[in-house]
């Protein structure tokens, strides 16, 4: 591992930080300067200099701000974690409420969407950038995890064909809901949050429906037998007589 | 634990997830569910045609013990948040059909499909568990442990199959090698999708 100085001087004694842990920390100082600056060299140059390093930092990283966006992607989706791992503790300990999974899920992307609100003005740009061939696969697989997350901490226990069903229909939820987000002009996101609450509730019909049109086949289906049954008997009993 | 009758959640699998090596852990259960879904169609099939037969409750038997798998590996699919073969749908479908399909050529030919199937299934968990004694034997003293006594229950239903006369199919070596190749396509796959 590679050794830095903090920039402090003389006798003290070195700080030996990776080259990533340094990146990640120039990345988090950068996030302040975004709002002005977008996803830019420059946000990292301003945040390099508040560490006391020089601005030819930025130089480390991409000019079109890849990493500084899938940085803090990362770091949103790991505040989430953490949020939801503490309520779950919570609700282990009795001291909260389990709540009803439209509501966990509602609640779960409600939070994780908050985190863009001071870097709204400049998300559209983030999304583009994330949208690059060359950051695909991270964006995804950052995207996938947090929507894994979310499901295994609502409590899904599915290891059949649902586990996909489920990733599918909230990938979609989210998505949908950022980009609303990214448009709306309410006062406190309220159109974005009613939004969230309509699709959610939309998937928990549609698989309610989907068990009730099983049901409802299987019931046909033994009508049908019966009446088949019922049928060939008749008619034996006639031939017989 | 949540009241009624909901099954008891485990608790936060952060534990259970530390310091493993994630990915081979991940194929490994992710298979290994696959193939004991795969079996419970099989013998599905298998009963479906010859359930009032004479070997009805042997193959019956079998089944169960097979449920029993799935249901273990179920449960460590969740407790190490492993992702389930998107392949399952097919499993379903394809190993329904192979049961059935064995069972409509006799009793032998159910047989000798078990036969086959138990071979490779038990010769695929000996893999498993070098790589895991090789990996570190006391981190995975527990799945090892699962891994072992399926190992010994395939081998024995691997043994019923033989004493009831799946050697004496037609055919039987055709049968057995065309199964064989079936099973190792479906673990390669199984393992990745």
């Amino acid at each position: 591992p590679s050794h830095s100085y903090t920039g402090q001087g003389g006798q003290e004694s070195e700080d030996y930080e990776s080259e990533e842990q340094l990146q990640r920390r120039i990345l988090t100082a950068a996030l302040e300067f975004v709002p002005e600056h977008g996803w830019t060299a420059e946000a990292i140059a301003e945040g390099a200099k508040t560490l006391g390093l020089s601005v030819a930092a930025a130089g480390m990283f991409h000019s079109d701000g890849s990493e500084l966006i899938l940085h803090f992607v990362s770091e949103c989706n790991a505040k989430l974690s953490e949020l939801l791992e503490k309520e779950q503790k919570l609700v282990q300990l009795g001291e909260a409420e389990k709540k009803p999974t439209d509501e966990f899920l509602r609640d779960a992307v409600e939070a994780r969407l908050r985190m863009l609100i001071p870097y709204i003005e400049k998300w559209p740009q983030a999304l583009s950038v994330l949208l690059l061939p060359r950051n695909i696969p991270s964006s995804l697989s950052l995207l996938t995890s947090m929507i894994d997350d979310i499901w295994h901490y609502a409590g899904d226990q599915s290891t059949d064909f649902n586990w996909y069903t489920r990733r599918a229909v909230l990938t979609s939820i989210y998505n949908t809901a950022e980009l609303v987000m990214l448009q709306d002009s309410s006062p406190g996101f309220e159109d974005t949050w009613r939004f969230l609450e309509n699709r959610v509730a939309d998937a928990m019909n549609m698989s309610h429906t989907a068990s009730q049109v099983q049901s409802t086949g299987e019931a046909v289906v033994q009508g049908l037998m019966g009446a088949a049954v019922t049928v060939s008997s008749a008619e034996t009993s006639r031939a017989l007589r | 634990v949540p009241a009624g009758g909901a099954a008891p959640r485990p608790c936060s699998t952060r534990a259970a997830l530390q310091g493993i090596n994630k990915p081979v852990i991940d194929r490994i259960i992710r298979v290994d569910h696959a193939g004991e879904y795969g079996a419970n169609r099989i013998y599905a099939g298998q009963m479906a045609v010859l359930g009032r037969s004479s070997v009805g409750p042997v193959i019956q038997q079998m089944w169960d013990q097979e449920k029993d798998h799935l249901k273990k590996f179920s449960e460590l699919m969740v407790e190490y948040r492993v992702r389930p073969t998107i392949l399952l749908p097919f499993w379903n479908v394809a190993g329904f059909v192979l049961g059935a399909g064995s069972a409509l050529l006799g009793k032998k030919g159910a047989m000798a499909c078990t036969v086959a199937v138990e071979e490779s299934i038990s010769d695929h968990y000996n893999n498993q568990i070098r790589t895991l004694m090789e990996e570190d034997p006391e981190k995975y003293k527990e799945l090892l442990q699962v891994i072992k006594q399926f190992r010994d229950d395939e081998r024995e239903h691997h043994d019923i199959g033989i004493e009831h006369d799946a050697e004496a199919t037609p055919a039987y070596s055709v049968l057995k090698t065309a199964v064989q190749l079936g099973c190792k396509a479906a673990i390669f796959l199984s393992e990745r999708m």
